[in-house]
């Protein structure tokens, strides 16, 4: 039976579209009567049993080796794309990691949407997501990856553009598809290029090619450039990271599955891309460079904002680096059990977010505070989540984080630094969140404030109860480092950059000792931070800008140079065809003065080769 | 006497008569004219008839045909002269300019 559903395991996906399609009735221009409930309950049944199927299937694949299904697709010349699954314990675990995030979302949006009437559009945009998630983990080839990241890039712009009236959702939507566009184009041009050295883009092909190839370094490079360009905008990277912050605009559950698993769709392109990145020593620099860079800035901007929702995408932002981090030092397990730590953790996060912006209104976070008496759940499930992020020993993240630190103890301690570094600001960070809004006094906004309904709240108690579950999960996959080889120096630097993270931010945001709002010494670097570095204005000024003048001054190239130079050869016969009927003088003499100079210009013409013969004008009569 | 002499004497009568043709305001010194060219073709037809074909003159019988058509043609083109004139007035060609662009 498990077999069955081991082999059938491409089902997963196709639950979900199948969900997504049926949903589409419900739009509000098709059935007009019944309301858009019915939607939301079809997909919430099919993600269910995707992830019935998933865990049924992840049982069968335990400890066995990794099997291939190859399902053809399209076979031309000497081309041969056909669409490998990988069925291993990790792909099959990963879509029961999406499934089982989707199914929280859901049923998160079952009552965070209750006084919307988009459920058809809302829930079939989830189900695409989660189709193309599932589809992501388990294809096998770099072509169908980047067919699917492609895919989910159009669904994120949909997605955040759900609510198409407000303006800023709409130049976010825009936003979050141009940045993530650039990426994944630049990811083609690896992609192609790859092809022209390896012959396949299967993932274990290409490992095994990387094993033993020797490619010209500047080419495969330039290779591995744009094979990391793609997730860095996809995993929102310096500096292709505003998306991710615009992206905030749209509505909370869908932010739940994004900050979680779709941002993590590039860092697992990136995971399965380990093989070739090794090839290039300047790649996998780049990958650390860029992912400290971000790390280190993401966090500390997530400090500087107001925004809840800001303040914990740009922590997202803060762990993809951690993760590019971990490929660009070859630790592919640290970057996996990092996705899967994160992602948990991160969800947990924005649901107990999401319930308090529900029925507080405001997301600023200067207007809320004292929720901890009233909000007991949704303030233990961010505390659950704050724990299960940082670096705090029994939980997930921490042994994520502990393995990526050890490996880099020995070869590069700076990038434990810059682990150590995130993890506090992060700690700090997480704790003035929640000091923000649950310590403190009640402010205006926060006066009345009960516990969401318990759609909201079941979900977000059984992600608690898994998040605070996962060491034990971890503990019998055997995933968790053995206690004997356990470097101490490593964790207890990990654990006490938590704790002095979380403590600074605890003595600043729930001790009374400095007035609120805090101000730093310096303005401009508080709003350096709170304006993400003027990262818009910088997009404005460089790209934006230059492809803005260069499309004008295309336009204005075609309007009067090409299209002038046409209307010219039209002018020009206008022209012609109005001063020369002048000619037409009216003058019979006129005319009969054309003839004879038309006849004695032909006679000279047609004489002329007789002139010499006769040379009248040195004969003489 | 040479062919040329007459020839020349022709072409001189028709360049005269052409000058007429262009630059006369009146459209019957128009008409007079065109006379002038057609006297000077008849000169050319008698020269040619008279020096190079003087066995079947059959120049002098084209000259006799020009002569009956140039009577022909100047009494419709006075005919033509006399009904514009009735309708507007004058014979002035410079007046008759109405069929432009």
């Amino acid at each position: 039976m498990a077999q069955l559903f081991l082999q059938t395991i491409w089902f997963v996906p196709c639950y979900a579209l199948i969900g997504a399609v049926l949903t589409i009735p419900w739009s509000p221009g098709i059935i007009r009567r019944t309301g858009p409930r019915p939607a939301g309950y079809i997909n919430l049944l099919m993600t269910f049993l995707a992830f019935v199927h998933g865990v049924i299937a992840l049982q069968a694949t335990w400890n066995q080796p990794a099997q291939q299904i190859i399902i053809p697709w399209l076979q031309v010349a000497n081309l041969d794309i056909s669409l490998p699954l990988e069925i291993s314990s990790i792909t099959v675990g990963a879509t029961v990691l999406v499934t089982g995030m989707n199914l929280l979302a859901q049923i998160y949006a079952v009552g965070y949407m209750e006084m919307d009437w988009g459920w058809a559009r809302f829930y079939s945009l989830l189900a695409l997501f989660e189709c193309g998630m599932c589809a992501l983990a388990l294809c096998n080839s770099l072509f169908f990856s980047y067919v699917i990241l492609e895919v989910l890039t159009l669904g994120t712009y949909l997605l955040v553009g759900l609510w198409f009236s407000q303006p800023l959702v709409v130049t976010g939507a825009r936003d979050a598809f141009l940045t993530k566009r650039v990426g994944d184009l630049l990811l083609l041009m690896g992609v192609i290029a790859l092809l022209s050295m390896t012959g396949t883009w299967n993932y274990w092909e290409l490992a095994d090619w990387a094993r033993g190839a020797h490619p010209d370094p500047k080419v495969i490079t330039l290779i591995c450039l744009a094979l990391i360009a793609g997730p860095m905008g996809k995993c929102a990277q310096f500096p292709l990271h505003l998306w991710l912050d615009e992206a905030m605009e749209g509505p909370v559950p869908s932010t739940i599955l994004r900050n979680s698993v779709v941002v993590a769709t590039g860092a697992w392109v990136l995971i399965k891309l380990e093989p070739i990145l090794t090839l290039s020593p300047i790649a996998m620099s780049a990958l650390v460079l860029i992912g400290s860079v971000t790390a280190v800035g993401a966090s500390l901007i997530a400090i500087a904002q107001i925004d809840i929702k800001r303040a914990l995408s740009y922590s997202v932002s803060a762990y993809m680096g951690l993760v590019f981090i971990a490929v660009g030092t070859g630790q592919n397990d640290a970057a996996l059990l990092l996705v899967l730590t994160h992602a948990v953790a991160m969800g947990l996060l924005i649901m107990s977010v999401g319930g308090i912006i529900w029925n507080n209104i405001t997301q600023d976070l200067t207007q809320l505070g004292g929720l901890w008496s009233r909000r007991p759940v949704s303030a233990l499930a961010f505390l659950g989540g704050t724990a299960a992020l940082i670096g705090c020993p029994p939980f997930g993240s921490f042994w994520a984080l502990l393995n990526l630190a050890d490996t880099l103890w020995a070869t590069q301690p700076w990038l434990v630094a810059i682990v150590l570094v995130v993890n506090a600001l992060t700690a700090f960070s997480l704790v003035r969140v929640f000091g923000l809004i649950f310590g403190g006094k009640p402010q205006q906004m926060s006066q009345r404030s009960p516990e969401a309904l318990w759609l909201l709240v079941v979900p977000m108690t059984l992600l608690l109860g898994f998040t605070l579950h996962l060491p034990l999960v971890l503990e019998s996959l055997s995933l968790l480092p053995n206690w004997a080889n356990l470097n101490d120096d490593v964790a207890i630097l990990l654990f006490w950059s938590s704790v002095f993270g979380c403590t600074l931010s605890g003595i600043i945001y729930l001790g009374n000792f400095i007035p609120k709002p805090v101000r730093l010494p310096s303005t401009a670097l508080q709003n350096l931070f709170a304006y993400d570095f003027y990262t818009p204005n910088l997009y404005r000024l460089s790209i934006v800008f230059a492809v803005d003048r260069v499309s004008k001054i295309t336009a204005w190239v075609d309007r009067f140079i090409v299209d002038g130079f046409v209307n010219l050869v039209g002018l020009a016969s206008i022209l012609g065809g109005e001063s020369l009927k002048y000619s037409t003088s009216g003058q019979s003499q006129f005319y009969a003065l054309t003839i004879l100079i038309g006849v004695s210009i032909l006679g000279a013409f047609l004489s002329f080769p007789h002139w010499s013969a006769y040379n009248i004008f040195n004969s003489g009569f | 006497m040479q062919l040329e002499y007459f020839l020349l004497l022709a072409a001189a009568l028709f360049c005269i008569g052409i000058y007429g043709l262009i630059t006369s305001r009146n459209a019957v010194r128009v008409l007079m004219s065109i006379e002038l060219l057609l006297n000077a073709v008849n000169l050319n037809l008698m020269a040619f008839s008279n020096y190079l074909d003087a066995q079947e003159i059959k120049g002098q019988v084209f000259t006799v045909f020009v002569l009956t058509v140039a009577a022909a043609e100047a009494a419709v083109g006075l005919a033509i002269v006399l009904t514009i004139y009735r309708n507007r007035d004058t014979v002035d060609m410079e007046q008759f300019n109405l069929l432009k662009w």
